[in-house]
Parts: structure tokens; C-alpha cells; sequence
């Protein structure tokens, strides 16, 4: 059909269903020749590995991205080309139609080349759906991709990647800038079949006459290149309204996030208004976009249409010297409107690749977030269980097999040696540029001991900076002041590691952290869906949710933050009763920052903390005795 | 609260005859525009269809052995009509464009206006998740409905009608062949729109769920790392893109069977009047001119009538976003602010029944009344319903039977603003806003001086960070600002408090983030700050209870002790027993304790 251009633009359309649009063909079934070829079935998303992706630049990700699926680019393209050449050999054959059948008065003729309208059709239909099907399967894996890389990162580094951006921000790369990646790769195999059939079109002009076929060759680039000074302007604004537009959504989703706040005191006047003049900063962005944009459709009308009336003109002048034929002046016209298809191809092309070159930006600018604990460059050897944990900078001093109770009278320093023990967090004094400098042997003797505000933590005297991250993260395990729970079943949420504990391994570990009656109050037991962080728990609930799902863990060494600051004393009194039962006897170290007697009573020995330095160890009672400071943090500053 | 309530089910959808009257009542406010965005396309479409009746009469010309001038005047219209054409469409686009930018930010604005204003107890209820993807999910999908897909169809519709139009005028024999795709394309986009939305419908569910868990990750990234979940994260995460896959899978085989009947259908015509046109030119009914204008509409219509049925099913997702968004405005009003003025500033419950689910009460029977000015702690185990009772004291929910009133009134006869007047509940979760840390506190009372911010933050001893802060109150925080700890998060949702200035406040367990002794200290602070106020607190430290003027002790979603902490230690209840498991610690191997 040589009336039909690849598609209408689908100007805002984020999502890859503007992918459906074109030409197609039946079912490809059709192509039992090929099975190999066809890429029809093709292989499952997501990648069972995502690749290494090139962040050098955002053109380099692309290429990346490219050489990661040439095969179903190189396929499509064939598709492509296939399918638009049998729409510009259309014109043709209606103008032979009306030359030989209509003019001529040949029925036979007419039926003949009806006949080639409908075959061409037939191609066209059927190369189209093939090319379609590999558009999608080229837009999904370059998309997907995206959005994989994007995850895992994220599942990997999101500390970093939190610290740099707002979460909305890294929900719309994948939302919306992986999408618009699988859009230049979706256009891929239209755009070889413009340029392919560019060039067919100009031959048959040629061959016809040399003059119309010159200005044809001529004229397309022209028009190509006459158009470039409106794009460059309307991608420069509607970037613009993306990044509004963005910003809104966030700005709307982190108000209905926090409408429980509103609800309770008040302020949605001033949150609506807020929300309101936001949107008519959009709304006018929108509109500067609008008449760019409508200048940009009008174009398409005109540059074709001059060129049109030109190439049907002087078609109608040398036909009338006799040079052409009736039909050829309506092939020739044929031929100029069937042009508007590979030129608005290449336009959309021009668009897709700019946004996918903007969108490779943003997720570069996700990607490139570095995790803010590095890996060892030459890591030692994994001590043996039972290692003694060592904080050198407060001077703390883990035994095996014990637990320990941490008491400052400012709980964020007994946070951040607890984050220390399990390198949640460098130091920011041993962060330095250095790095971990290879100068330790394999017994390290008190890390930098010497460098002041050093102080690093080890393990069987090895630092942890010299150990992998993951053999860390084995060994010790921190379940911080603020555990979050996730989306999933109370089963798996509970044990998400291998997940192959079972129920009743699962109702002991809630039975530890106290949290049966949590599960008492749940429908469907264990199969229960946690939802949206937990959110439909107390704060209590979820804080022994979260113990219990530490607790599960079994670790060698588990430093557990505060871990019954939200629940009330009864129950922390049982908490803290079998969580000694359960960690006792096995070779399980536990730490325990708390101020809560009850907790603390059960502690083989307490260390307190003053100034972020360990001033006295002992047991709670000891301490209680001998300590007045530690008294008073205790007694929680009682003075009854 | 006691267990998790089930929140998806908990927002309307609109049903479609609500969605068609919205429809049409913005019809009808934008009559001018869209009247006018119309005019300029069925113009454009008009100068359009020009196209190929003077090509025929070029060809007929040519045929007939005319003059150059003759082709020159008719290149010359010919040139004509395409300016026209490129005018009008510059035009049209433009305000199909502002009028789609227009109507789709009074719905986002009024989506979020009716948000705002949702009632409480449903806010409560249904937790934040479905309506946080209605506000991004189902608004961007009306987006494209309302920018592109409205008017796309409307200017299609308008051009494939003329086009019909200007064939027939051709001549009504030479045009029939114009319908003969019209079988095979109504049958098959019919085939392939009764499946399409629920296909697309599942692909937006699985992207979002994809988004919700990414979100989700980022947000809670801290404790990704320290349990090392990443492998888990990135199991689940992919599990989403494996199911988005499948539903790709499923609408690219609905498109693998549409396009080509479609692409079919547009070929008809054109090889159908070409034949045609053959034999009745033969046949001496119709010119070489008719033919070759009729055959050309044929070849164009397929352009409109494709972007008409590829339009189509965008528009059904947009109705579905759309009754998504309506829904919002279908959730009844939990109360009806009755002219009632309050006589004195005395809360009292009298016999309060509440269930989450309907035969389920977790309060039962309550009486209760505030003394003016006391502090009263509700202390008591685990999902004894202390937080629920606290909601209803705070107005939030109406109780099942029973009232709950202040100075004579229902706090649920109170228009919210007033009810915010007489009582505020905050509760342990803190959320903070992106933007400055003065706005975070001026929600609470819009207008105030920073001289006002600055005392509500010394008052919650947060002057010393808040100063600290890099800008100050001018400072961004909430989500890529700023960040600021849990316990100051809390803090800032006390400075609100003391702005927001009721004379009754429940605080649901809104220091548990502090560390004890801070907490206390807090406490304390507060209480000079809050001084003649009345306070509900609803506590896990028991020191909260020791410092209180009474204690109620829930239990079972009933008040079984109540009074000072003298009077219940003496009565040697519940409570005591808790407060001696509470001291136990402490208390047996130190000095003699003091007096209790």
C-alpha cells in the first residue's frame, strides 16, 4: 500500500505498543522453510545473564546493546526490506493496471494486474507480520535488557544508587528510558527497509525517465535535511516535558505515599497546590511542545506534497510529449506518495534514536553508581569459623560463641560500630583514596592500627576490606535498626535465601522472635502475602517479622541493631529469652545494641560504649554495679 | 493494628456508563476547542482528498491529448490544495495537542484533589499501594489516551468520512468498490478489540509490578544489602520481566492474527476498482478520470482507517485507566460534617465497637473519657487493639457502635479541618516529603513564620540538625534530598504536631524510633511545649505510663485496667505484672528501688 507509512509516529507513547502499527502478513507459520531464521520463537526473556553493558557514553551503550542481539537486527532487517519493497512496487503495478486494462480496454489486463495488486499485497502482508513479530522480539530484548541490567544493579547497589537518586527517578529509567532503548531497536528493520526501498523506487525512475528519476534521488535527502532544524528544538523541549513529567509523577506518588501524614495533621491545601502548579508548568511545557511538534506533522504534508505535485507535473508534461504513458504519471505520483513511508521512517528513526540516546544517558547515569563498598583488589583468605571479630576503632572485641550486648548512651554510636562489624558502612577516615592498601599480610595485626581514624574491623585478624563482600555478608549478618520486609509470601519473605526451610523451621524462627501471634492474625498462615513493605504490619509486627526472618538466617555472627525497640516489654522479655535459646550452644555469635535490661541480662558479657570507644565490659549486673554511666543509660535515665 | 487488611479490594472502579458521562461532561466544557480542533481537520482532510480527483483529470487530460497550460493550472490547484492541506493540519495538530495537553491536566488535578480529600478511614485502610499506581500507572495510561488517542481517532474519523464522501461524489458506481474491505476489517478489529485490552491490561499489570518491585528494592536497598537478599531481589524482579514477556507474547499473537487481515483489507479496494473500473470503463459507464480518483481514495483511505483501528484499543485502555481513576471519587464519604459545634474541648467514648471486617470486632464496648489537660498512656500486649483505639479517639475511623465525641459531637460529625482543630493523630509512621524541610512542617500550619518552624523544632530538640542541614529549612529532603535518620524523621512529625497545635493528641507509638532515653527526653519536652493539652499516648516504655497522669491498659481489644500508675501497681493487676518484667532487669540487683 503505497498510501501507508510506517506509523503514526505514536508521538508520547512510552510504552513498546507503539510497535504495533505496520504493515504485517499472516501468521509465520507461513515460513516452515526457515525455522532457524525466523526468530519467531524466539528464545525466553529475561537473559539468564544481561551482559556487561558499555557506559562509556550513551552511543557505546547502544552499540552494546546492538552487538548483544545482531542476529535478530540482521533478521528483521530482512524482513524489513522484504516488506517495503513489495509496497513500493505497488504504484507500478496500478499504473500498468490503468494503462493496460483501464485505457486499454482490456479486461483480461485488468484482472491480470488486480490480480498483482492483490500478490503484492499478499507479501507485503506476510513479510509485515514477520518483520513485526522480530520488531517486538528486537524491542523486548534491548528493552529488557535494559531493564535487567537496571534491576540487578539496583538488587546490588542500591545503597549507591539511593544515596544518588530518587527512587522515582530509577523506577522511570526502567519505566520509561529502557522502553525508549528498545525503541531504535524496534525501528531498525522499517529503517533498512526504507533506505532499500529508496533506492528500488529510484531505479524504476530511472529506467523510466532519467530527469524525474534525478530529482526523486535528489529531493528525498532534501526534504530529509530540511526537516532537521525543527527536530532538533522538539526533542530539546519534549525532553523538557519528560523530565516535568517525571518529576510529577513522583511528586504525586510521593504525596499519596505520605497521605496517611496528611490525613492525620493536615497540609493538603497546600500539597494540592503544590501538585497543581507543577502540573501547570507541564501543562505548559506540553504546550510549547505542541507547536513544534504540529509544525513538524505540517511539514510531513508539505515537503511530500510539493514534491509530489513537482514529480507528477513534469510526469504530466512528458506524457503529454509523449514520453510516458498515462499510467506512468499515476505510478509516478504512486511512486511520490509511497515515498512519504521510508521518509517518515527515517524521521520516526531520527526521533527513537535521540530518545533512546537520552534514555541510554539516564540509565547510564543509574548504572554508573558505584557500590560504596568496594571489592578487595586482592582478597585473603576466608578465616576459619570461630574467628574473633575485632572493632579496632572502638575496641570492641566479639568472642565466639557468646553474645554481646552493645549499650551507648547515644544509640547511633552502637549503630555504627554495629554497621563496622558487618562493613554495612566503611569508616569515612579508612575510606580513603588508598583504598586498602596491599600492604598487610594475611595476619593482619590490627588493621592501620596505627592510622588514626583507621581503625578497621577484622575477622580472625584478617580486615573484612580484605575479604570478599559476599563471604562477609555470609559470616556476619547485620539485621539494622530499620529492617524492611518485602512484597511476597510470608513463607518465602521469611527464609529468601534458598527457601527451602519448612514450616516448621519457619513457626520456630517466628516462635523465637515472638511473632506467632503476628501469623495467628494472618488468613492464610504462612502463605500470607506481605504486602507493599510490610506496611499492612504494625511497627511492632514488622520489627519481629524481621528478627524472626534474621534469626532464620543463622549466621555465624548476627549483629541485630535495636531489635525490639517496637515491641513492648512483655514481649521483649520473651524475645529476649529465646533468642539466647536459639543462638546458644551452636557456635553462634550474636550482637546486640540495645539499652533494654531485658535484653541485657541475657548477654554473656556488655560492652559500654562512651565517646565511641568501649569504657568498660563486663555482664549487665557487673556493669550495673560498677558502672554509674551504664546505670543511668539503662535505667533509661529513670529518675524514679 | 491487628493483622493486614487486604488492600487492593478496597477502591471502587467507575462502571463505563460513569466513564462515558465524564466523557461527555468534557465534551462538553471544551465544546469550543474541540468544535473548533475538528473544523480545522475535516478542512485539512478536505483539501486532502483534492489530491486525486485532479491526478484523474491530469491523466484524463493526458490521455485526451490537452494543452501544458491545462497540466500547469491543474499542478498549480494541485499545489494549492497541499498548502492548504499543510496550513490547516499545523492548526489542527496544534490545538488537538493543547486541548489533549489541557483536559489531561485538569483530570491528573483532579484525580489528586480527590486523593487528597479521600476519607480517612479508607486512607487507613486501604494503605497507600493501589492508589499510589493509580496516580502514576493508570494517569500515564490516560495520558496517551487523552494527548494522542482521542483526538488521533476523531481527525481519523473525520478523514476517512470525507474521503468515502469524495470518492462517492466521484461517481456512486465507480466507488462501490471503495466497501469492499469493510467485511474483512470490521470482523477482524472486532475479533481482535474484544481480546486486545485485557491483553494490554496484563502486560501494564506486569510492568507495574515490575516498577513496585524495583521501587521497592531501591527503597529498602540498606536492607538488601545487610541480608544480602540481592539474589532474591533479582530473582523476583526478573520473575516480573518473564511474566511481562508472556503477555508480550500473548498481544503480539492477537497482532499476528489482525494485521494481516487488516493489510488485506486495505489491498481490496484498490485491486477491486481497478477491476471494476476496467470493466465499466469498457463498458462506457465511467471515465479513465473516475477510475484513476477512485482507485487512488482507495489507496489512501487505508492510511485514516489505520490509524483509526490502531487507535482503538488505546482508547478502551484509556476508558479502563479512566473508571481506575473515577473509582477514586466513588469512595463514600465515611462522614458527613454535621453543623455541630462542640460545647468544651471533653472527648469521651461511650460503648465503641470497631471491626476491620465485618464480624470481627477488635474493639469491644470501650468507655473512656479524656480528663482536659491529662496525659493518658494506653499501654497493653501486642494486637490488643491500643492503635485502633487510638484511631477512633482521633476521629479516624467511626466506631461500628458506640460514639466517640468531643464536647457533645461526634468527632465524625466534624468537617476534617475542624476535626484537625480538636484532635491530631501521629503515629509511628513517618513520612517524608520531597521538597524543603520548611514545607514538610508547614502542612501542618500553612503560613507559619520560619521564626514558628524553628521553635516547633526546638521544641522537638531538632533544632540542632535542622541547623545543621546544609540549607538550612530551606534544605530538600524526602526521597533524592537530602537524607535524614528514622528517629529525626520522627522528630520532624513532632515539630508538626506542635505546629498543627490541637488541644487533643494521640500519639501512637510516635517516639518508638527514638532511642529510650531520648524519648523520654522528648517526651518530656513536648509535654511543657503541649502543656493544658490533652495527650493520648499510646506507648511500648513503660516509663511513658509511669510519667503519665492515668494508664489505660488494653487487653483484648478491651480496657481491663485503668488509673494511675500508684493505683494499678497497688491493685497488682496486668499492668503491674508487666512493669515488674519491665524493671525486673534493672531493678533486682541495684539498689533498692525507689518507691513505684
Amino acid at each position: 500500500m503505497f498510501g501507508r507509512y510506517g506509523g503514526p509516529g505514536r508521538y508520547g507513547s512510552a510504552r513498546g505498543r507503539a510497535v504495533r502499527r505496520t504493515g504485517s502478513a499472516r501468521e509465520t507459520r507461513c515460513n516452515p522453510g526457515t525455522p532457524r531464521r525466523t526468530v519467531t520463537q524466539v528464545r525466553h526473556l529475561p537473559y539468564g545473564d544481561p551482559g556487561r553493558p558499555d557506559l562509556r557514553s550513551p552511543g557505546r551503550f547502544l552499540l552494546r546493546t546492538a552487538a548483544q542481539q545482531w542476529r535478530t537486527l540482521a533478521v528483521g532487517t530482512v524482513y524489513g526490506i522484504a516488506w517495503m519493497v513489495a509496497q513500493a512496487l505497488v504504484p507500478a503495478a496500478i499504473g500498468r493496471g490503468l494503462d493496460a486494462g483501464v485505457a486499454g480496454h482490456d479486461l483480461g489486463a485488468a484482472l491480470r494486474w488486480s490480480l498483482v495488486v492483490l500478490a503484492l499485497a499478499l507479501v507485503q502482508a506476510v513479510a509485515g507480520v514477520a518483520r513485526h513479530r522480530v520488531a517486538v522480539d528486537n524491542w523486548l530484548r534491548a528493552s529488557f535488557r535494559s531493564m535487567q541490567l537496571l534491576a540487578r544493579h539496583c538488587a546490588q547497589v542500591g545503597v549507591a544508587v539511593r544515596a544518588k537518586l530518587p527512587t522515582g527517578e530509577v523506577v522511570s529509567a526502567a519505566t520509561n528510558d529502557a522502553l525508549y532503548i528498545g525503541g531504535a531497536f524496534d525501528i531498525s528493520a522499517r529503517l533498512a527497509g526504507a533506505l532499500v526501498s529508496y533506492i528500488v523506487v529510484a531505479v524504476l525512475l530511472l529506467r523510466t525517465s532519467a530527469p524525474l528519476g534525478v530529482i526523486v534521488l535528489v529531493g528525498v535527502p532534501a526534504m530529509l535535511i530540511a526537516l532537521g532544524p525543527l527536530l532538533r528544538p522538539l526533542q530539546r523541549r519534549q525532553r523538557h516535558q519528560r523530565e516535568v513529567a517525571g518529576k510529577l509523577t513522583a511528586l504525586g506518588a510521593d504525596t499519596v505515599a505520605g497521605l496517611r501524614v496528611l490525613g492525620g495533621i493536615g497540609g493538603e491545601p497546600a500539597f494540592l497546590a503544590r501538585y497543581v502548579a507543577r502540573s501547570g508548568e507541564l501543562r505548559a511545557a506540553g504546550v510549547r511542545v505542541a507547536g513544534l511538534q504540529a509544525s513538524l506533522d505540517a511539514a510531513q504534508v508539505l515537503l511530500p506534497g510539493v514534491f509530489l505535485v513537482v514529480v507528477t507535473w513534469l510526469g504530466a508534461r512528458l506524457a503529454l510529449q509523449g514520453h510516458l504513458s498515462p499510467g506512468d504519471i499515476v505510478a509516478f505520483y504512486g511512486y511520490a506518495f509511497f515515498l512519504v513511508l521510508p521518509i517518515r521512517t527515517a524521521i520516526e528513526a531520527a526521533d527513537k534514536i535521540t530518545r533512546s540516546l537520552v534514555g541510554a544517558r539516564r540509565i547510564i547515569g543509574v548504572l554508573e553508581t558505584v557500590p560504596e563498598i568496594a571489592e578487595p583488589a586482592d582478597p585473603a583468605p576466608t578465616p576459619l569459623p570461630g574467628a574473633v571479630l575485632i572493632d579496632a576503632r572502638s575496641g570492641l572485641t566479639v568472642t565466639p560463641g557468646r553474645l554481646t550486648g552493645l549499650v551507648a548512651s547515644d544509640p547511633d554510636q552502637t549503630a555504627a560500630i554495629a554497621h563496622r562489624l558487618g562493613r554495612l558502612a566503611d569508616d569515612k577516615g579508612d575510606a580513603g583514596d588508598k583504598g586498602d592498601a596491599g600492604d598487610q599480610g594475611d595476619a593482619g595485626d590490627g588493621y592501620d592500627a596505627g592510622d588514626e581514624g583507621g581503625g578497621g574491623v577484622t575477622l580472625g585478624g584478617t580486615p573484612l576490606r580484605r575479604l570478599p563482600v559476599d563471604v562477609v555478608r555470609r559470616r556476619i549478618l547485620v539485621a539494622e535498626a530499620e529492617p524492611r520486609l518485602f512484597t511476597g509470601v510470608l513463607r518465602d519473605e521469611l527464609d529468601p535465601w534458598d527457601r527451602t526451610r519448612g514450616d516448621g523451621d519457619l513457626l520456630a524462627g517466628l516462635h523465637v522472635a515472638a511473632a506467632a501471634d503476628v501469623l495467628d492474625a494472618l488468613p492464610e498462615g504462612l502463605g500470607s502475602t506481605v504486602d507493599e513493605g510490610g506496611r499492612s504490619f504494625s511497627g511492632g509486627q514488622r520489627q519481629r517479622l524481621a528478627l524472626a526472618r534474621a534469626v532464620l538466617a543463622d549466621p555465624e555472627i548476627l549483629v541485630l541493631v535495636e531489635p525490639t525497640s517496637a515491641v513492648d516489654a512483655h514481649t521483649e522479655a520473651v524475645v529476649a529469652r529465646r533468642l539466647r535459646g536459639a543462638r546458644e550452644g551452636r557456635e553462634r555469635t550474636t550482637v546486640v545494641t540495645s539499652a533494654s535490661p531485658l535484653l541485657l541480662d541475657r548477654c554473656d558479657v556488655v560492652a559500654y560504649v562512651e565517646h565511641d570507644r568501649v569504657v568498660a565490659t563486663g555482664t549487665h549486673r557487673d556493669l550495673l554495679r560498677s558502672n554509674e554511666n551504664y546505670r543511668d543509660t539503662v535505667t533509661r535515665g529513670e529518675d524514679l | 493494628m491487628t493483622g493486614p487488611t487486604s488492600p487492593s479490594s478496597l477502591l471502587p472502579v467507575a462502571s463505563g456508563a460513569q466513564v462515558r458521562a465524564k466523557a461527555r461532561e468534557l465534551a462538553a466544557r471544551h465544546c469550543g476547542p474541540l468544535t473548533r480542533m475538528l473544523a480545522m481537520n475535516a478542512l485539512a482532510a478536505g483539501a486532502a482528498v483534492a489530491g486525486p480527483r485532479l491526478l484523474g483529470a491530469m491523466v484524463q487530460g493526458v490521455r485526451d491529448g490537452t494543452t501544458a497550460g491545462h497540466i500547469d493550472r491543474l499542478a498549480l490547484l494541485l499545489t494549492g490544495s497541499i498548502l492548504a492541506q499543510t496550513a490547516l493540519t499545523w492548526g489542527a495538530r496544534r490545538s488537538s495537542f493543547v486541548l489533549g495537553e489541557t483536559v489531561f491536566a485538569e483530570l491528573r488535578e483532579g484525580f489528586l484533589a480527590r486523593v487528597l480529600s479521600l476519607p480517612l478511614s479508607t486512607v487507613e485502610r486501604a494503605g497507600t499501594g493501589d492508589l499510589v499506581t493509580r496516580s502514576t500507572g493508570d494517569v500515564e495510561a490516560l495520558a496517551r489516551t487523552v494527548r494522542f488517542a482521542v483526538p488521533e481517532v476523531l481527525v481519523a474519523l473525520v478523514t476517512v468520512a470525507l474521503t468515502v464522501v469524495a470518492a462517492f461524489a466521484t461517481g456512486p458506481l465507480v466507488a462501490l468498490p471503495m466497501l469492499a474491505g469493510v467485511p474483512l476489517i470490521s470482523v477482524g478489529t472486532s475479533w481482535y478489540l474484544h481480546r486486545a485490552p485485557a491483553g494490554y491490561l496484563r502486560e501494564r499489570e506486569c510492568y507495574a509490578a515490575f516498577n513496585g518491585s524495583l521501587a521497592e528494592t531501591v527503597e529498602g536497598a540498606r536492607t538488601v544489602e545487610a541480608m544480602s537478599l540481592s539474589e532474591r531481589r533479582i530473582e523476583r524482579m526478573e520473575g516480573e520481566i518473564a511474566a511481562a514477556y508472556a503477555a508480550e507474547r500473548v498481544t503480539l499473537r492477537l497482532r499476528s492474527v489482525w494485521f494481516p487481515t487488516v493489510e488485506l483489507a486495505y489491498a481490496l479496494p484498490v485491486a477491486a476498482s481497478l477491476l471494476w473500473g476496467g470493466w465499466l470503463v469498457t463498458a462506457g459507464h465511467a471515465s479513465l478520470a473516475q477510475v484513476t480518483a477512485v482507485t487512488l481514495y482507495a489507496v489512501q483511505i487505508a492510511d485514516p482507517v489505520d490509524r483509526l483501528i490502531s487507535w482503538l484499543d488505546e482508547v478502551q485502555i484509556g476508558a479502563t485507566a479512566l473508571s481506575r481513576i473515577l473509582g477514586v471519587g466513588l469512595v463514600p464519604d465515611d462522614r458527613v460534617a454535621t453543623a455541630q459545634t462542640p460545647v468544651d474541648e471533653r472527648i469521651g467514648a461511650t460503648g465503641v465497637r470497631f471491626a476491620y471486617r465485618q464480624g470481627h470486632d477488635v474493639v469491644h464496648g470501650v468507655d473512656l473519657d479524656l480528663r482536659p489537660g491529662e496525659r493518658l498512656a494506653v499501654v497493653g500486649p501486642s494486637g490488643a487493639g491500643k492503635s485502633t483505639l487510638g484511631r477512633l479517639l482521633a476521629g479516624v475511623h467511626p466506631p461500628r457502635t458506640g460514639s466517640v465525641t468531643v464536647g457533645g459531637v461526634p468527632l465524625v460529625d466534624l468537617a476534617l479541618d475542624r476535626l484537625r482543630g480538636h484532635v491530631v493523630l501521629v503515629t509511628q509512621e513517618h513520612h517524608v516529603f520531597v521538597g524543603t524541610l520548611a514545607e514538610n512542617l508547614l502542612l501542618a500550619r500553612p503560613g507559619a513564620t520560619d521564626a514558628e518552624l524553628r521553635s516547633a523544632l526546638g521544641a522537638v530538640e531538632a533544632l540542632g540538625w535542622a541547623d545543621g542541614l546544609p540549607r538550612g529549612l530551606a534544605t530538600e529532603l524526602g526521597s533524592g534530598g537530602h537524607p535524614i535518620t528514622p528517629a529525626q524523621a520522627q522528630q520532624l512529625a513532632l515539630a508538626r504536631l506542635v505546629l498543627a497545635d490541637p488541644h487533643t493528641l494521640v500519639l501512637d507509638e510516635a517516639t518508638s524510633l527514638l532511642d529510650p532515653r531520648a524519648a523520654r527526653h522528648l517526651e518530656r519536652s513536648l509535654a511543657r511545649v503541649l502543656r493544658g493539652r490533652t495527650v493520648v499516648a499510646i506507648a511500648h516504655r513503660l516509663h511513658t505510663a509511669h510519667d503519665a497522669d492515668r494508664v489505660a491498659v488494653v487487653e483484648d481489644g478491651r480496657i481491663s485496667e485503668l488509673g494511675s500508675h500508684d493505683q494499678l501497681m497497688a491493685a497488682g493487676g496486668a499492668y503491674a505484672a508487666l512493669w515488674t518484667s519491665w524493671r525486673e532487669g534493672s531493678t533486682e540487683h541495684t539498689a533498692p528501688a525507689n518507691a513505684l
